[in-house]
């Protein structure tokens, strides 16, 4: 269950990200994943509630996860962008090059991403 | 009542991890160091390969070994007796080595005492796919024993890696087919070097090191 090291992962960028905005309290963090990352949504958001249980700055903070487009390249025509179609029958994460109709592509796995994070910033 | 603001942040959650493995490939190559990273599922015969590796390398290289594993040093112990150094990374519960984890023991030697520097990862076909460790190539081990579905069952781990083992051919015949699983290797990733290993015998390992780029 690599989710809880993701979830760490979020927790540490958010750390940095409370301190340098001098914040006392996280509210709510979006982060958006393609549906070929490699990530359930479920134990991600569970492995965060295990992860901020004990610190403060997180407490009744919410994680919420939003789908995002995948994204192929093609190896024969350097086309990114959205696959034509669904993953290859044979092949599961192999995909068709909507430009090229190559099947030679590359799918983005890694596309997991802190959009925003909401903050309660203490008045000066 | 304090005032709350939505900071927009469209920072990749992988990171912080990726950053310090770019840096780990960089000094790697500036010190014309070689990083590997065996990536495989649990009793494909990782760590047999890896023996026969130190076994034929070792004589002419320094070779650093990173073992990573639940628990036990039993991997490390093994590799080490074929003239490798090792270290064993316990991960407690985690499945996958990181960046981080492959740093700190960079940081406990010396880079230049060796040459060759090889982290076997922990036994899953899942989790170390999306974990850069900065290996220069990712390798994928998996045996014939595993069953004929074992590729694609798992495109993850082929599609992050440059070479694929097929292992345990000796039992090749015997109920067991290795074409099938080398196909599907190579149909799953463009460029994939596909190579049929038996780690108990010594098939393959040759053809392992001229893909690795080592001079032997």
């Amino acid at each position: 269950m690599h989710e809880y090291s993701v979830a760490s992962a979020i927790v540490d960028q958010v750390k940095a990200i409370i301190e340098e905005h001098k914040a006392t309290q996280v509210k709510k963090i979006i982060v958006s994943a393609s549906p070929y990352d490699v990530i359930i949504p479920e134990l991600l958001i569970e492995a965060y509630g295990i992860i901020t249980a004990e610190l403060d700055k997180f407490k009744n903070s919410t994680l919420e996860m939003q789908i995002s487009k995948a994204e192929i390249s093609c190896l024969e025509c350097d086309y990114k962008g959205e696959p034509a179609e669904e993953g290859d029958p044979e092949f599961a994460y192999n995909f068709i090059c909507p430009k090229c109709e190559s099947r030679d592509t590359h799918i983005n796995m890694k596309n997991l991403t802190i959009e925003t994070v909401d903050l309660v910033i203490p008045d000066n | 009542m304090s005032p709350e603001k939505k900071v927009v942040v469209k920072k990749l959650a992988y990171q912080v991890n990726d950053e310090l493995a770019d840096k780990i490939r960089e000094v790697m190559k500036s010190k014309n160091k070689l990083f590997f990273n065996m990536m495989g599922s649990i009793g494909s015969g990782k760590t047999l390969i890896l023996e026969r590796l130190a076994a034929k390398l070792s004589s002419k290289y320094r070779v650093f070994v990173i073992n990573g594993d639940v628990a036990t040093t039993i991997d490390a112990d093994r590799i080490a007796k074929q003239g490798a150094t090792t270290v064993q990374i316990n991960t407690g519960g985690g499945c996958h080595l990181s960046a981080k984890l492959i740093q700190n023991e960079l940081d406990k030697i010396n880079i230049d005492d060796y040459d060759i520097f090889i982290a076997e990862n922990v036994g899953n076909l899942i989790c170390p796919a999306a974990w850069d460790i900065g290996a220069q190539l990712n390798i994928t081990v998996v045996s014939i024993t595993e069953g004929e579905y074992v590729v694609k069952k798992h495109p993850i781990i082929f599609k992050s890696a440059e070479i694929a083992i097929i292992n345990k051919c000796d039992l090749d015949g015997l109920g067991f087919n290795s074409d099938v699983l080398a196909e599907d290797a190579a149909k799953i990733k463009s460029g994939m070097k596909v190579i049929l290993t038996s780690a108990k015998t010594g098939q393959g390992i040759d053809e392992l090191i001229t893909a690795l780029g080592i001079e032997y």
